[in-house]
């Protein structure tokens, strides 16, 4: 007997395929979780890569906290799974992790990505498969209750950072003649763009603002206008360390004293690593969080207790930057509260988030509602001096009311 | 202002035109523009801020450490990403294969050294106080370097025998392999030179520029304007160009500033090569009909 041979179609071959996923779908249906059953926990940090510094030290406060909870039980007795998926800083690793932890993994939360970049690309996702998302990045669009309703932000906005700095130069400096300069990045320029209009609504006179190519060597003739405009402080809008160290530097050899006030990175090792004199981080005030800069050389009560756990617990934190590390552990912690009060149900994490109402974090204060979700409040941003690093914390900048 | 612009401009512009050399040393070799010339001056920096400041050597040896990674990364290019092109020189394949070898090297840079800028060491130390130390050695460095690289070339051109080897190659490939001149190991030789010379550039140049993986597109492109405003394959014409584009850059700076700079030396480089495109320096090309 012979068989005619016909080949197959590609139609054929896509159904029959289909029909196998539904047999295999339905033959293993994932039985009813047991009670004992750890709770999934998705976490999205970038533990390598370009912009891994920032994952490393939220990563040893998450770590802790889940321990922690662990140890004490766990959620009404289930422990927490903690499934990590390192980005390293690279969104389409992101994207990929995401598929695997909302689709496969059937995580009940996801905790990041905790880098804008990653998070731009991967908040869309989390939010088409309809699981709870908690992240703490700054860039504003990433918060968008309609776009995304179940996306919370634990951290401070970009808008906040700068309002945060623009206070300070206007309202505690009494500063009114302000230069403020940028890169050429979109950051940059997005930030010169929203904060000049914002510093003009506070009373501040403008006088000098210029958009400037980090890669020139020369920031000379640039600071020089900003002097003759007559500017009493310079706000520099980058996260260009070789940018924001030649301000410095050209500023040291000027002589000239005014003070200079912008973001964390004005603070950070990387630009510290290019100052010609140490002298020239003086007078220097970034961005940080009131609850967990000294204050009279003393930490925020809470951060203080915070701070003994975590020696005790020998967590590393001198080495990162405590806000990371506190924040990391604040995220966790939210988290592990929100799932023994409601469940791992994503509308009954949603409903919870909508209604947090000063929960009292070591990083910071947190405010949700059914509009806002963004967490953060405005007065817990402020200005710390850069040069003032001890223990991963800085001194609060002068001239706030304790 | 004036000082300012001059110690500046001419540094700058030394790093350019050296950059510059370094295309044309390939291209004299290969009729290939090679866009692996900005990737070397950002390894030039980088390379030495790693061997100096975290592998704790001394900076001279350092400084030979790095020409070396220059010498072999020109070998490794040729080899790489020209002479498997050179067959299809009129499709242009090159400006795909150098840049994407480039490319590559830049991304394991930014890997395996980092985003951020970093700090360049201090080569030779030098009493600020004293006659030596009125100018900073990071604006004199990269002008002292461009002076001993063209010298050095001029040398090795006009008075050796296997610079006018390289020449007849230069010249006419096909006349210069009929007269039985190695073709193949001459054009390895140059575009080993040419890593000297690129990574020279950024070494020299990288107190002022630091260490950063992301100068190798700024170097790419300031470095080409000399070689198109000079003339393509003219070294002399490089340097006039580099060093006229540094200056020019620098008042821009102080004139303009900002973004505006970047224009104002765009708008002047187009307007030289509408009016002569053959570069300032170069004769217009003789094309046999």
């Amino acid at each position: 007997m012979s068989i005619a041979r016909r080949p197959l179609k590609r139609r054929q071959v896509l159904s029959g395929s289909a029909a196998g996923a539904v047999t295999l779908a339905s033959g293993f249906a994932a039985p009813a979780i047991a009670n004992t059953e750890p709770i999934k926990i998705g976490y999205l940090p970038a533990l390598t890569g370009p912009s891994s510094s920032t994952g490393i030290g939220i990563n040893r406060g998450t770590q802790l906290a889940v321990d922690e909870i662990n140890n004490a039980g766990g959620i009404n007795g289930r422990k927490i799974e903690l499934i990590v998926r390192d980005t390293q800083s690279d969104p389409t690793k992101a994207v990929n992790a995401v598929a695997e932890l909302t689709q496969r993994a059937k995580a009940s939360v996801i905790w990041g990505p905790l880098n804008s970049g990653e998070a731009l690309a991967a908040t869309p996702l989390i939010a088409r498969d309809k699981v709870p998302m908690l992240h703490p990045c700054w860039v504003d669009e990433l918060i968008d209750v309609k776009k995304y309703p179940m996306a919370f932000r634990i951290a401070p906005t970009n808008t906040q950072v700068g309002k945060g700095a623009n206070h300070y130069v206007v309202n505690v400096l009494k500063l009114k003649k302000v230069a403020v300069v940028s890169d050429t990045t979109g950051y940059g320029t997005a930030s010169v763009n929203t904060y000049v209009p914002m510093l003009k609504a506070m009373g501040a006179e403008v006088v000098y603002t210029n958009h400037v190519d980090a890669a020139n060597p020369d920031l000379k003739p640039e600071l020089l206008r900003m002097q003759s405009a007559g500017a009493q402080a310079i706000m520099p809008w980058s996260v260009n360390a070789g940018f924001l160290s030649r301000i410095l530097n050209t500023r040291g050899a000027m002589g000239w004293d005014v003070p200079v006030v912008g973001q964390t990175t004005l603070g950070s090792g990387q630009t510290k690593a290019l100052l010609d004199k140490p002298e020239n981080w003086n007078k220097v005030y970034s961005n940080n969080f009131r609850n967990c800069c000294y204050v009279s050389g003393k930490l925020p009560p809470r951060a203080a207790e915070y701070v003994e756990r975590l020696k005790k617990a020998k967590i590393e934190f001198g080495d990162t930057l405590l806000w990371w590390v506190a924040l990391g552990w604040d995220g966790a912690q939210m988290m592990g509260e929100t799932l023994k009060a409601v469940g791992p149900k994503a509308e009954d994490i949603v409903a919870y988030w909508n209604k947090v109402k000063g929960w009292p974090g070591i990083y910071g204060t947190v405010t949700w509602t059914p509009d806002q979700h963004n967490g953060f409040p405005d007065e817990e941003v402020v200005m710390c001096e850069v040069n003032s690093l001890k223990d991963g914390a800085f001194n609060i900048a002068p001239g706030y009311a304790s | 202002m004036l000082e300012s612009i001059v110690s500046y401009g001419l540094a700058v512009g030394a790093v350019y035109a050296l950059i510059g050399i370094t295309y044309n040393v390939m291209f004299s070799a290969s009729r290939v523009f090679s866009f692996t010339a900005g990737m070397l001056g950002m390894l030039g920096g980088v390379l030495g801020a790693l061997f100096i400041n975290k592998w704790g050597l001394n900076a001279a040896l350092g400084f030979v450490l790095v020409l070396v990674c220059g010498a072999v990364l020109g070998l490794v290019t040729e080899v790489l990403t020209v002479r498997p092109v050179l067959k299809s020189i009129e499709q242009h394949l090159y400006v795909l294969s150098t840049l994407a070898f480039a490319l590559m090297v830049q991304q394991v840079t930014a890997i395996e050294f980092g985003t951020e800028a970093q700090p360049f060491p201090l080569l030779i130390p030098i009493d600020a106080n004293s006659i030596m130390g009125i100018v900073d050695q990071k604006f004199w460095l990269p002008v002292l370097a461009c002076i001993i690289t063209i010298a050095g070339l001029e040398f090795l051109y006009r008075r050796t025998l296997i610079g006018r080897a390289f020449l007849a190659i230069a010249e006419d490939s096909y006349a210069a392999r009929a007269l039985g001149l190695p073709e193949t190991r001459l054009r390895l030789a140059s575009y080993a030179i040419a890593g000297i010379i690129g990574t020279l550039a950024g070494f020299t140049g990288a107190q002022m520029l630091l260490a950063f993986f992301g100068n190798q597109s700024i170097l790419n492109f300031y470095g080409f304007v000399p070689v198109a405003l000079g003339g393509m394959g003219s070294n002399r014409g490089a340097v006039i160009g580099g060093l006229a584009l540094g200056l020019f850059q620098q008042a821009a700076n102080f004139l303009v500033g900002g973004i505006f700079a970047a224009v104002a030396v765009f708008a002047v480089f187009i307007v030289v090569l509408l009016l002569r495109p053959e570069g300032l320096a170069g004769a217009a090309a003789a094309r046999r009909v």
